[in-house]
């Protein structure tokens, strides 16, 4: 029996999924890695902990599940975060941690590039709003403040690309995780000499490009002989996990978004060509020539609400942060739409999509003497989802979007998912598998190996799960509020910064 | 209150107690200048606040200390008021000589009742702690108290129970320090305390009893919290940073592998080759000539 397995290169921890070639799940395991703030801005992980912790996982999961049961495997198929930036010297030994995607040290170089007359012309040509995010950014960064390392660099990777790199020898990024270092031309699929140029490096210091079907090269002996795996397994680069979740909700080339909430978000649409806006607030990823995952992200999310079920939560009764968070989630549904009046804008984090403002801030507006705890409760909540509905207009000024999939652990909650449901005016699915990202993974692999024609009959096999509809009541009450919650996030530019700059 | 002051050598009471420096009591109804100035510490000192409210310098930080809060000062570590002067109140303390390990390990010594393993866990807990207030341990007070009682009173087998008393009073302090540096409700930030620990100091043999107490909770409920956190018990995971150190050091030409094996917590480089060849499919050495070095 042959099997496929996904590996997923997550912000805290590896995922690996086993799965038959049904698509059956015959195994799953995790392996978790930290992140070091050793700066307020800085966000960073262990390479070499992020591999050998894929390492051990996958050879746990291989002598429990897999060899025990005589599968062979079939193929392995990568994704990752995304936005990840690490300096290996000419050996491929790594010059110092890698940045995560949440690193903001190159914020200076984002409000420098925003201002200048190059922001129109890369946007244009890469397709990605400029950020510090950015591994563009991040390595102007470090060729401004860190000359030593920089000039000692011999390539700029991706953890996956680093990853990759250990197993097999090979130096390779696949084009819709190069999108998201913000120097992929998506038109020639070619590296962007304007950005490169801004980042003060030549084509050679990256990874070779390559489809995201591409063969990732053979496994090392050693690691053949330690796994138990053969000679012959084909590794797939694979794609980034924002692209792998929207494909594994089953959403491909049609007039649905999908919106994904973990402890941060995205909404996303599938299309067959770049979303170009104005405003340059919409990202485009390229999955293959002319398929592209466009949308925007949100630093709001469950991680918003466990912020505030860790500071006003009741813990007298709660075992831990996930039976809090059932308890607020109770006392919410207590409380009418619109929370009585309470809205909250939920920039704890700053904000990237819809308006892109790092120094963006959090506050609860509208508070009158007869609100009570359980408003605010429901108002945060709310907060969360309006911001997701602002990004979804956002898109919806590009595409017409008719319907909507909700994945990941916060939007799936029931309540949440009416909600955005309520907000949108459009019929919502719940995704039924949690592990979007990884089912993604297995559709891409099993695509390759011919069992799917398409991505898009591959996307078509996904199951929806629970449907809920819109109340239009409720519909119109959020869009009154909404009103004034936009135009709250609007006025308040300058006291954002002026606030974030005491801080 | 009853007013006394031992220190060791002048006070005959203390000579069946080598290992304490001083135990004292002290109701101040006067401020004296030079009464308290800041004085770096040789021992363990515990001190135990009855009544008033005092300001002094601990380890460089300033601190507010209120009735029924315990200050823990370490070896080496200077505290006092910056003025010199000693508020008005009433303060107990007592100050126990730790020893000193080969293996530069604090522990509390011969006279204890505690096992090799619990010693070591309650001076590597004590030597950890960054934060040296203790709030709302009346507990502690108690125990000083019957202590000084033992004391002046030299009943039948008063050696052993103050001994013990000292133990119980090492393990309310240690076990108060890591439920207050651990808030239940958040394990993910307990987590990486407990990782900054394991990282700061790799080369020690820990135990899971030792993590667990960082963490401030029982082996099996820790156990539990760790696997289903990071996919690993908690020795594995160490095992996962031991070996991610052992390569950076591998792919660095200078340090030998026995110094590599050592460093990062292996009990030989035979224990090191044989978790590393396991994991990786290559012994330390051939993973060393396949990877190249820094310049």
């Amino acid at each position: 029996m042959k099997c496929i397995i996904t590996i997923e290169l997550g912000t805290n921890a590896v995922r690996i999924f086993a799965f038959d070639l049904n698509g059956i799940v015959i195994g799953s395991m995790k392996g978790f890695y930290p992140t070091f703030h050793s700066q307020p801005d800085y966000s960073e992980q262990d390479p070499e902990q992020i591999f050998i912790t894929m390492l051990y996982v996958l050879k746990n999961l291989l002598n429990e599940k897999i060899h025990p049961k005589k599968y062979k495997v079939a193929s392995i198929c990568f994704s990752s975060s995304m936005h990840s930036m690490l300096a290996v010297d000419k050996h491929g030994v790594p010059l110092s941690n890698a940045f995560t995607w949440a690193d903001n040290r190159a914020k200076n170089e984002a409000k420098e590039i925003r201002g200048s007359a190059l922001a129109d012309a890369i946007y244009d040509s890469t397709g990605t709003p400029l950020h510090p995010m950015s591994p563009m950014l991040k390595i102007a960064w470090m060729k401004k403040n860190d000359a030593a390392t920089f000039k000692q660099a011999g390539k700029f990777l991706s953890i996956k690309s680093y990853v990759i790199y250990q197993l097999t020898g090979e130096y390779l990024i696949d084009y819709s995780l190069a999108c998201a270092t913000g120097m992929l031309n998506i038109h020639k699929i070619a590296w962007e000499k304007q950005a490169l140029d801004f980042a003060g490096i030549t084509p050679d210091k990256l990874p070779q490009l390559v489809p995201v079907f591409a063969s990732a090269g053979t496994l090392k002996k050693a690691y053949q002989n330690s796994l138990g795996l053969k000679e012959e397994i084909k590794i797939l680069v694979g794609s980034s996990d924002g692209c792998m979740a929207t494909l594994g909700a089953g959403i491909w080339n049609s007039n649905k978004a999908t919106i994904t909430i973990e402890d941060s978000s995205a909404v996303r649409v599938v299309g067959n060509k770049m979303l170009h806006d104005e405003k340059k607030r919409v990202f485009n990823y390229l999955i293959t020539e002319d398929c592209f995952v466009s949308g925007g992200p949100s630093n709001s999310g469950g991680g918003i609400f466990e912020w505030f079920a860790k500071q006003f939560g009741d813990f007298t009764t709660a075992y831990d942060i996930e039976s809090c968070m059932n308890n607020l989630l109770q006392e919410a549904t207590k409380v009418a739409t619109g929370s009585e009046g309470i809205l909250f804008l939920p920039y704890l984090l700053g904000e990237r999509a819809p308006i892109w403002n790092p120094d963006a801030r959090a506050m609860y507006f509208g508070i009158n003497i007869k609100h009570e705890r359980q408003h605010f409760i429901r108002a945060t909540i709310e907060g969360i989802l309006y911001e997701i509905y602002s990004i979804g207009k956002m898109l919806n000024e590009h595409r017409n979007i008719s319907s909507l999939s909700v994945n990941g652990s916060f939007a799936t909650i029931p309540f949440c998912a009416q909600i955005i449901s309520d907000m949108f005016n459009k019929p919502v699915d719940v995704t039924k598998n949690a592990n979007s990202v990884s089912i993604g993974a297995f559709l891409l692999a099993a695509t390759d190996m011919g069992i799917f024609k398409s991505l898009d009959e591959a996307a078509s096999q996904i199951e929806v799960g629970e449907r809920y509809s819109p109340a239009e009541n409720n519909h119109k009450i959020y869009m009154k509020y909404f009103e004034i919650f936009e135009s709250l996030t609007n006025k308040l530019g300058d006291e954002f910064e002026k606030i974030a700059a005491l801080q | 209150m009853l007013q006394f002051l031992y220190q060791q050598g002048a006070a005959s009471n203390l000579n069946l107690f080598p290992h304490i420096l001083e135990l004292s009591a002290k109701k101040n109804a006067s401020i004296q200048l030079q009464s308290f100035p800041e004085q770096v510490v040789e021992g363990v000192c515990i001190y135990f606040i009855n009544e008033g409210r005092f300001e002094w310098k601990i380890n460089e930080q300033p601190h507010v200390l209120f009735p029924g809060d315990v200050v823990l000062i370490l070896p080496g570590q200077k505290f006092g008021n910056e003025k010199g002067i000693l508020d008005l109140g009433c303060i107990t303390w007592m100050q126990v000589k730790f020893q000193k390990l080969e293996s530069g390990e604090l522990v509390p010594g011969k006279w204890s009742g505690l096992s090799d393993h619990e010693s070591m866990a309650v001076g590597k807990l004590l030597t950890l702690n960054s934060n040296p207030v203790l709030s709302k341990l009346n507990d502690a007070g108690r125990i000083l108290h019957s202590i000084a009682y033992e004391i002046h009173h030299h009943e039948l087998g008063f050696v052993t129970r103050i001994n013990q008393m000292i133990d119980e009073l090492l393990i309310t302090i240690t076990r108060q320090l890591t439920k207050q540096n651990n808030p239940p409700r958040d394990f993910p930030k307990v987590f990486m305390n407990l990782e900054a620990s394991l990282r700061k100091d790799l080369s020690h043999q820990w135990s899971v009893e030792e993590m667990a107490a960082i963490a401030g909770m029982g082996t099996t409920l820790f156990n539990e919290r760790v696997k289903n956190f990071t996919g690993f018990t908690p020795i594995n995971y160490l095992i996962n940073i031991r070996i991610s150190e052992a390569i950076k050091l591998l792919k660095k030409k200078d340090v030998s592998i026995t110094d590599i094996a050592l460093d990062t917590g292996f009990y030989s480089s035979q224990h090191f080759s044989t978790t590393f060849k396991k994991l990786t499919g290559y012994t330390p050495g051939e993973f060393r000539k396949n990877n190249s070095y820094h310049e």
